[in-house]
């Protein structure tokens, strides 16, 4: 039985520093505090993304004004306008929304784990390694297992020989990230000699996908990733306050009376689960786990670690990379993953080259 | 007497590790002659080079097999001495043009020029090196303007990032024009199959050049080794040796992408093993750069024509999966090691 009630936080003596803040509390043991301004800032976003999302669903070869978006999506307006709507550009649309939100909230955990926060799953190779494996499900003709169960098998062994061959040194510092990019090599490698074996047909049809594109996914694979999506979700709002002792020391956290393994294994398990998920969906779109967390970090100026913002901007940013894909050169479309390389790449750089590099 | 194995690398003398590797340089050739994915075997091969042997196996041997044995040769000693100059010039034992996205702009410029126009048969080298020189300048910026406590890895990543952005662009242009992605696909995964003997010729002028500016820059190179305030008080100009060793290596990147395409991870084996048979010295370096590098992009030419017969494994491919490893064991030595 889980009674839910919301109450201003009433210690006297802590008051200055909890104010602003709700605790959210479910039976007698559990509660979460909640600042208020992380809520409405995660408020904006979810609004951001609900205007880009009606701009999505209105664009295309047919143009809708947003009221007629509207109508149609509350079952109103003309058949046409609510066949294109719902049968067509729905299920993109939750594509989109669906990557974005894993590939970023994958990306916050990971940073989070790494406390680096270029320690995002495509850039130490978990993207390249899932693609891999998930090409290879789809080129090989005799065994035809799922690729997104080949995706999650993927991202779970580059993680494993990332983490084995960074050696002593752990998530700490770059030695993890370079192993990663050399990992992430092996597996871009493996994917290009697989396609170039197989017959010209199947390597065009493979092609969009292997650079990232919403076009070729499958109604199935979006379902799962929506319903992974959903159990990380609770997941990491049930851990959140384990979550937000990661970036102590593990002194810190020991002393807190938490067993910092158990907590690590959770972070990396969620976000390999997430980013392998994603993967077979719409295929390396790396960029976006980087650059999510980011903004949901300026955005929120919040001081612990901001998952479901990371969550919201993601998805924010993957349907408004998809739409400046789809309309900017129509009628040719350009894959999600360009759009999100050429965008974020600069900034990785940026965040490289700064004098002062803050990790 | 101590054993050859047994000295410390800086101590060796030249010539010991030197000729060996010349002569399994030569081996290396040899045996890209004899082995290949068709139906002419080792044996039929030999006798054509002692003038026997029936007119198909002449044709294969002479007609398909020198002229990539060749292009591999000039291929690989571009791109060794490459990785050579640019990790020293950098300081850096991480710096592989292929990963710094010097290669990607060298691809870019490519791709660009067959959108505007011009078809892969007529391509000029030019092209490719105006591309792999802006790539250059890019990451040689990156690096310098992280100041003092730079970080090796950090501009790996400065370059990685680089490369996906300029991969994107290249992958963007393709998107425009069926008819470059076409001409372009079989061409990045970098191969010297099918490649001619006019190719060849026509890098050679730039290829001489480059090789002519690394001598000249080898012992300011070394000197830069020792930190700039040395160079500048051995009269060397940092600034200047640093824009010749640039241009060197966009010339021979460009030169080889022309000819090759993209082939990673070669630029950082070579000097990687050069460094750990002779000592970190540019000067002697560079000299055994100039036997590994051909010799690594020949038998990885060969290894790629027999492991995937009767088809061929892309070259480019096969020099990742051997020198991510690389990459990796650089990484995980307990204390990185600078130049």
């Amino acid at each position: 039985m889980i009674t839910m009630k919301t109450h201003k936080v009433e210690e006297t003596s802590s008051a200055a520093s909890l104010e602003g803040h709700s605790a959210l509390t479910f039976g007698a043991q559990n509660s979460l505090l909640i600042e208020h301004r992380a809520v409405r800032r995660n408020i904006l976003l979810l609004l951001m993304l609900a205007a880009v999302s009606i701009a999505f669903l209105g664009m295309g070869s047919l143009i809708m004004s947003p009221w007629h978006v509207l109508e149609a999506l509350f079952g109103q307006g003309s058949e046409l306008n609510q066949f294109i709507i719902k049968s067509l550009r729905m299920e993109r649309l939750l594509a989109a929304i669906f990557t974005g939100a894993a590939f970023s909230l994958a990306g916050c955990l990971m940073q989070t784990l790494a406390r680096n926060r270029l320690a995002t799953p495509g850039i130490i190779g978990i993207d390249n390694a899932a693609m891999a494996f998930a090409v290879s499900s789809i080129v090989s003709t005799g065994v035809s297992m799922a690729p997104s169960g080949m995706a999650l098998v993927g991202a779970a062994t580059a993680t494993a020989l990332a983490f084995g061959l960074s050696g002593g040194s752990g998530t700490r510092g770059y030695r993890f990230i370079v192993a990663g990019i050399g990992i992430g090599a092996i597996a871009g490698s493996i994917t290009q000699l697989m396609l170039s074996q197989v017959n010209v047909d199947t390597a065009n049809a493979a092609y969009p996908w292997t650079v990232g594109s919403l076009n070729a996914r499958a109604t199935d694979m979006v379902y799962l990733l929506g319903a992974g999506l959903l159990l990380s979700l609770i997941a990491c709002l049930a851990l959140s306050r384990r979550f937000a002792l990661l970036p102590f020391s593990d002194q810190v956290i020991t002393g807190l009376g938490e067993q910092i393994k158990k907590i690590r294994v959770a972070a990396l398990s969620i976000s390999v689960l997430l980013t392998g998920l994603a993967v077979a969906v719409a295929g390396p779109v790396g960029l976006v786990a980087l650059v999510g967390p980011e903004l949901a970090r300026a955005m929120s100026g919040y001081r612990g670690i901001p998952l479901i913002g990371s969550a919201l901007a993601g998805a924010f940013i993957m349907v408004l990379a998809d739409l400046v894909g789809r309309t900017l050169l129509s009628p040719i479309e350009l894959p999600v993953g360009i759009v999100t390389s050429i965008v974020g790449a600069p900034y990785l750089i940026w965040i490289l080259v700064r004098r002062s590099p803050r990790n | 007497m101590i054993p050859w194995f047994n000295r410390i690398p800086a101590q060796r003398s030249l010539l010991s590790a030197l000729v060996p590797a010349v002569f399994l340089l030569a081996l290396s050739c040899f045996l890209s002659l004899l082995y290949g994915a068709g139906s002419i075997g080792p044996f039929e091969a030999l006798q054509v080079l002692f003038n026997q042997g029936s007119s198909e196996a002449y044709f294969v041997v002479t007609e398909l097999r020198l002229p990539r044995t060749l292009v591999g040769l000039f291929v690989g000693l571009s791109l060794g001495v490459a990785g050579a100059l640019m990790q020293a010039v950098a300081r850096n034992p991480l710096a592989e043009p292929g990963l710094l996205g010097v290669s990607a702009g060298s691809t870019f410029a490519v791709a660009l020029a067959l959108v505007m126009g011009a078809s892969a048969a007529t391509l000029t080298v030019s092209i490719a090196q105006i591309g792999a020189l802006v790539g250059c300048f890019c990451v040689i910026t990156a690096a310098r303007m992280q100041g003092q406590n730079r970080d090796p890895i950090r501009l790996v990543l400065a370059g990685a990032a680089l490369s996906s952005l300029l991969v994107a662009l290249t992958s963007l242009l393709l998107l425009y024009d069926q008819r470059a992605a076409d001409e372009i696909r079989f061409w990045v995964t970098g191969s010297v199959a099918g490649r001619g003997l006019d190719q060849l010729t026509a890098v050679l002028p730039s290829m001489f050049i480059a090789v002519m500016g690394t001598v000249y820059v080898a012992r300011p190179l070394s000197s830069l080794a020792l930190g700039e305030k040395v160079a500048i008080g051995l009269g060397h100009n940092p600034g200047r040796i640093r824009l010749i060793v640039i241009v060197c290596v966009a010339l021979l990147v460009g030169a080889a992408v022309a000819v090759a395409g993209p082939v990673a991870f070669v630029g950082l084996v070579v000097p990687f093993a050069a460094r750990a048979l002779i000592g970190p010295d540019i000067r002697r370096t560079l000299w055994l750069c100039l036997p590994i590098g051909p010799m690594v992009v020949i038998n990885a030419d060969t290894l790629s024509r027999l492991i995937a017969q009767p088809a061929e494994m892309p070259l480019g491919v096969l020099t990742a999966i051997v020198g991510a490893p690389v990459l990796l064991a650089i990484v995980r030595a307990r204390r990185l090691p600078t130049l």
